[in-house]
């Protein structure tokens, strides 16, 4: 046996680890990773079985884009995580006016095609600024308020981070798109609570959001579209000709959930989502589509992986070396938690339809690759938490 | 101390996050467990779908029960229409289908783009496909994606052409008609009656639409029927045609027609008012062939009004019009326009039923209503007779004979010239009924003036002859029936304001046509359909009866029996039309009807009256040979010479009617041949023939179904002729083939 442990070559100083252990290359939260992984190759599969049969010929139109989306995300998260977080702190203005500007130049655009515009027409894909500007908008407040190097949100500092957030919230909700909109706020709400904001700054700025939703709809900014869809939700067994196609489109996604019973009809056995009762459901609703096909079981699975990812992002937040970290992660938990919450929500009939994207899972290039930029963020948090 | 109100504040944040989960996981729960199966059923109740059931159409059929009009179940191929909205999906199918179906893509996208189909039903691209072409496309169903292959039911008529203006066709429904509360049941693409029977009994034929409910699912595939009205078929319509004496009247009227054309008529010299003579119509020859274009044939029960026959010739095949023409093929069939434009010689038009739709002067046929006013009123009397010297000269009574010297009024008028002497025939002393015997144009002419002076020009004539239903229509159960007119103040008013006759001319109601109107000349018109009326109600002693074509209304389903035969005794009658419908009684003593009777009689069998020398009766010559005795109907008659533009021999159109004095044998038959010269000559010799077949001593032919319908051919209607001729034969050599003009 000793002869054995004599065997061991020689101690040479630092053993054969060959860097410091608080290299950021060795500090990635494989578990958060992970799930993300497992999150963006289901979504991939969910996509597939609630689009093939919509399109003639070619059933795998949507889940191919998809898939590229998918590997542009992981460049640019390669990318976020490469650096450290604090370069970002240094181009936060820069990004958020660009941001901002996109935002003003997209409204310009609809004013002079008369129409509704929530993104710019690029070939192949579409940019949708509202989706970058979670991103921004969430780097640029927590840098501004980590600045506050202090505890407590002063007043002063809590009324220009409300400008900060309002001025593009507002520009988003009057795309109109009001789903982008309660992101934003709820982000500014996490981010408030978390610097220490007072419960009555929370308060004050669910007021003005109410406000805000309603100025919206008084205005004329909503739509008739998002209108129908809020009216659906007050009264879900309306029989009102008019609201007959927004009725569908929920009513089928919770029967869609409903007959998924315990365990599922099986993949690509789910016959309202193979018929396309829900319109748009690779997009909308997903999660529709999970629940039909793998039932209550399926669901919680992936509502599970979810709960996984938040507590990992929660914990690299109170892991964080400075404010700046557990901001910009209470940041992207906040808006994860809500836009799940929305979304599931909203096919399981308890919010009303917005057309918020179900993080990782629904089609869609923008906020795919906003997700991983972000989830790229929370990495590079803990890859350098010991610097 | 930082640290910690940090992760106190992330603490908040985490204990959201519980709570929206704890939410979503509840909920999630409840619908997948608690509610999955109430879910689940409701996915099936999701969406329903109603399909239209459509009712049977009634079928008619003659009185005999020969099916006159039937059903036959055809394949129709349709499409979905949601596989059409989008352009290049439409335009695939279109061209996938083009050939199969053999029908032009431009056709089926002029079908997309009209209004005429319900987006709720599948287009249908081609109707009555042969089964093997609906089986191949259903096995290639995966390449045709929405197609569908429909039954549907489609419109037979096994006796065509025979009938074709009785019966009638059915046609897409129009917009007029959708808005007609009458129609309001109907859907967009239905066809409809739209000529004939099929139109005016519409309503009984037509049945009513069933429905079934679907459940669907999203997918819009049927998953159960939740409610279910069965279509109510239409009822069965018995005419009181019968095929036979129907077929023989066709027959009979087109032979006769066909056999005028070779005659001619003269184009004699006339003296023009500057004393020179030449042709009536310098621009023809000597003799100008008989144009004998159209024609119509009545026979009719004056016992109860039940018609018989109907004949109209040009005639048609009603299959035509289910045969899906285009409109190129149609306009060919059914001409409305001459190649250059414009429109056709309405003596060629086939879509007239010129029984009840011709508007026609009567001629001498209407002098038996003017006899019968004048005895009715008293004005003459059965005994008293009148010097009929061939020319009458209107009184100083009536007119202002200065003015007539003058030569600003008509004042003379003539009988027809005799060929004989070639003046004005010389009746001499005359009854009334030598009058109607011989047909003399002089009595009539005073009766028409006297009745309108003695009776202080009131339109004592008019009212007198309205009752035999003149100038209003009969009601016959057919569509576009003509009212008919009878000139008085009112209709002239009315034909000087449309233009048809000079403002000064409509000024007032002359005494000129009072005599015009007593020779059934002027303004009058009515149709052939008029005259039987009238003649029938002078054969059963004052009874003016509403003339049918409908014996019965069966229920829905009389079985068929022999081939081309339903079988009467497996069905039920829903109502019994079969009682005469009454109009009205005209009084009609003995002492009024027996002279007109009596004339009439004569004009058949003779004699005539002596004067300068004999004049035979206008029918005498023609019926020399026409059996006395108890086979054959004895007849009481009259012809009548309609003249037509500008009095040319050639326009004469050849009117009679006859009826039977036997009332076990109660027939009246009209004809009217028009452009084919005197009464005795064209129209006489098909009342004759009709009635020796009445009379059952000429055979008719026997009815056959009728062969299918050439596609190819371009006549509306095959050629028919009568297989025996012998009927046309007279004494004198042939009925209708004579050159030599008797006396109208």
């Amino acid at each position: 046996m000793a002869l054995t442990f004599l065997e061991r070559k020689p101690d040479s100083g630092l053993g054969n680890i060959r860097s410091s252990p608080a290299d950021p290359s060795r500090n990635v939260d494989w578990v958060l990773l992970l799930t993300q992984g497992v999150l963006t190759v289901a979504g991939c599969f969910v996509v597939y079985s609630a689009s093939r049969t919509k399109i003639d010929g070619d059933p795998y139109a949507y889940a191919t884009r998809q898939v590229v989306f998918a590997i542009i995300a992981s460049v640019v998260m390669v990318a976020v995580m490469s650096v450290d977080y604090e370069w970002f702190k240094e181009r936060a203005s820069f990004l958020y006016g660009a941001t901002i500007a996109l935002l003003v130049l997209l409204l310009l655009m609809g004013f002079a095609q008369g129409k509704d515009r929530i993104s710019f027409d690029f070939g192949p894909f579409n940019l949708q600024p509202a989706e970058v500007a979670k991103f921004t908008v969430l780097l640029f407040l927590a840098v501004y308020l980590a600045e506050g190097r202090s505890d407590e949100v002063t007043y002063a500092r809590f009324l220009g981070g409300l400008i900060m957030v309002g001025a593009p919230t507002v520009l988003v909700v009057i795309q109109p798109d009001l789903g982008t909109g309660s992101v934003l706020v709820s982000v500014a709400m996490g981010v408030l609570l978390v610097a220490g904001a007072k419960a009555r700054y929370i308060a004050l700025i669910s007021a003005m959001s109410l406000v805000t939703v309603v100025a919206a709809f008084v205005g004329g900014f909503v739509d008739q579209y998002q209108k129908q869809r809020l009216r659906v939700f007050l009264d879900q067994d309306t029989t009102d000709e008019q609201l007959q196609d927004a009725v569908y489109q929920v009513r089928n996604a919770v029967r869609a959930l409903g007959t998924g019973g315990l365990w599922g009809q099986g993949w690509l056995d789910g016959p309202l989502t193979n018929d396309g009762s829900v319109p748009v459901m690779w997009a909308d609703f997903p999660f529709a589509a999970v629940g039909e096909q793998f039932g209550l079981a399926g669901c919680a699975v992936l509502l599970a992986v979810f709960v996984v990812c938040l507590m990992r992002i929660w914990r690299i937040a109170s892991l964080s070396r400075d404010l700046l970290g557990t901001y910009l992660c209470a940041g992207v938990f906040t808006m994860l938690l809500w836009q799940i919450f929305q979304n599931v929500g909203m096919t399981l009939g308890i919010m009303p339809v917005t057309g918020l994207p179900l993080p990782f899972i629904s089609y869609g290039g923008s906020s795919l690759i906003t997700y991983f930029a972000m989830f790229g963020i929370v990495q590079s948090v803990h890859m350098r938490r010991m610097r | 101390m930082a640290v910690d109100r940090r992760a106190a504040r992330l603490g908040v944040l985490a204990l959201v996050g519980v709570m929206l989960f704890s939410l979503l996981g509840v909920r999630l729960w409840f619908l997948q467990t608690v509610k999955a199966e109430e879910l689940q059923a409701s996915v099936t109740v999701a969406k329903t779908r109603i399909v239209r059931l459509a009712p049977e159409r009634g079928r008619i059929f003659d009185v005999h029960g020969r099916i006159l009009a039937d059903n036959e179940r055809i394949l129709t191929v349709a499409v979905d229409w949601q596989m059409l909205r989008r352009k290049t999906q439409r335009e695939e199918i279109f061209r996938r289908l083009s050939g199969w179906v053999d029908v032009p893509i431009e056709e089926m996208q002029r079908r997309f783009d009209s209004d005429q189909y319900s987006t709720f039903l599948p287009m249908p691209v081609r109707e009555d496909i042969d089964e093997p072409t609906a089986i191949a496309i259903l096995e290639r169903i995966e390449d045709f994606p929405g197609v569908e292959i429909l039954t549907q039911s489609k419109r037979v008529y096994p006796y065509a052409p025979h009938a074709a203006h009785v019966i009638g066709y059915m046609g897409a429904i129009t917009k007029e008609q959708l808005k007609n509360p009458l129609y309001e049941s109907y859907i967009l693409t239905e066809r409809v009656g739209q000529f004939g029977v099929e139109r005016s009994m519409e309503a009984v034929l037509h049945g009513t639409w069933g429905y079934k409910k679907l459940e669907v699912d999203a997918a819009n595939r049927p998953v159960r029927v939740l409610e279910e009205v069965d279509p109510i078929n239409g009822y069965d319509v018995q005419l009181t045609i019968d095929l036979e004496y129907q077929q023989y009247a066709e027959q009979v009227l087109e032979t006769t027609l066909k056999l005028r054309r070779t005659q001619t008529a003269p184009n004699p010299e006339v003296k023009k008012p500057d004393g020179s003579r030449e042709k009536m119509d310098i621009t023809k020859p000597d003799t100008v062939f008989l144009k004998a274009p159209a024609g119509s044939e009545i026979i009719m029960d004056y016992s109860n009004g039940e018609i018989i026959a109907m004949a109209s010739y040009p005639t048609f095949d009603n299959r035509w019009f289910e045969a899906g023409l285009s409109s190129a093929k149609f306009a060919q069939i059914f001409p409305s326009e001459k190649p250059d434009g414009t429109p056709i010689d309405p003596d060629e038009s086939i879509l007239v039923n010129r029984a009840i739709q011709g508007r026609y002067n009567l001629g001498s046929t209407f002098k038996p209503f003017t006899a019968f006013a004048a005895l009715n009123t008293g004005l003459i009397s059965p005994g008293e007779r009148y010097n009929d010297t061939g020319t009458y000269k209107l009184s100083s009574e009536s007119v202002d004979l200065d003015r007539c010297a003058a030569g600003l009024l008509k004042c003379e008028f003539k009988n027809a010239v005799c060929a004989g002497s070639g003046r004005p025939c010389v009746y001499g002393d005359v009854t009334v009924e030598d009058a109607l015997a011989v047909s003399s144009d002089a009595f009539f002419y005073r009766i028409g003036e006297q009745i309108f002076i003695r009776n202080n020009r009131l339109p004592v004539l008019q009212e007198r002859v309205e009752l035999f239903g003149f100038g209003t229509d009969t009601g016959v159960e057919l569509p576009f029936e003509f009212d008919g007119t009878v000139p008085d103040k009112e209709l002239k008013k009315l034909y000087a304001e449309k233009g048809i006759i000079s403002d000064a001319e409509g000024e007032s109601y002359y005494v000129g046509d009072n005599v015009q109107l007593a020779i059934g000349q002027g303004l009058l018109s009515a149709t052939p359909l008029h005259l039987a009326t009238g003649y029938a109600a002078i054969a059963n002693r004052g009874f003016v009866v509403q003339p049918t074509v409908i014996r019965a209304i069966w229920n829905p389903g009389v079985p068929d029996g022999q081939p081309g035969f339903a079988d009467f005794t497996q069905g039920t009658v829903f109502e019994d039309l079969s009682a005469p419908t009454l109009i009205r009684q005209i009084p009609m003593p003995d002492e009024v009807r027996k002279p007109i009777v009596q004339g009439l009689q004569r004009v058949i069998y003779g004699p005539g009256v002596d004067s300068d020398t004999y004049h035979k009766t206008t029918g005498e010559h023609l019926f020399l040979d026409y059996p006395r005795g108890e086979d054959a109907i004895p007849l009481a008659g009259k012809t009548g010479t309609a003249q037509g533009a500008n009095n040319y021999p050639w326009n004469d159109s050849s009117v009679f009617t006859a009826f039977s004095t036997d009332e076990d044998r109660p027939y009246v038959v009209t004809a009217y041949l028009e452009k084919a010269g005197y009464g005795s000559q064209a129209a006489a010799p098909v009342v004759k023939c009709t009635f020796l077949a009445l009379s059952g001593l000429r055979t008719t032919d026997e009815v056959n179904l009728s062969v299918p319908l050439d596609l190819h051919a371009v006549v509306s209607a095959p050629p028919l002729a009568m297989t025996d001729l012998s009927c046309y034969h007279s004494k004198f050599g042939s009925g209708v083939l004579t050159q030599d003009r008797s006396t109208d």
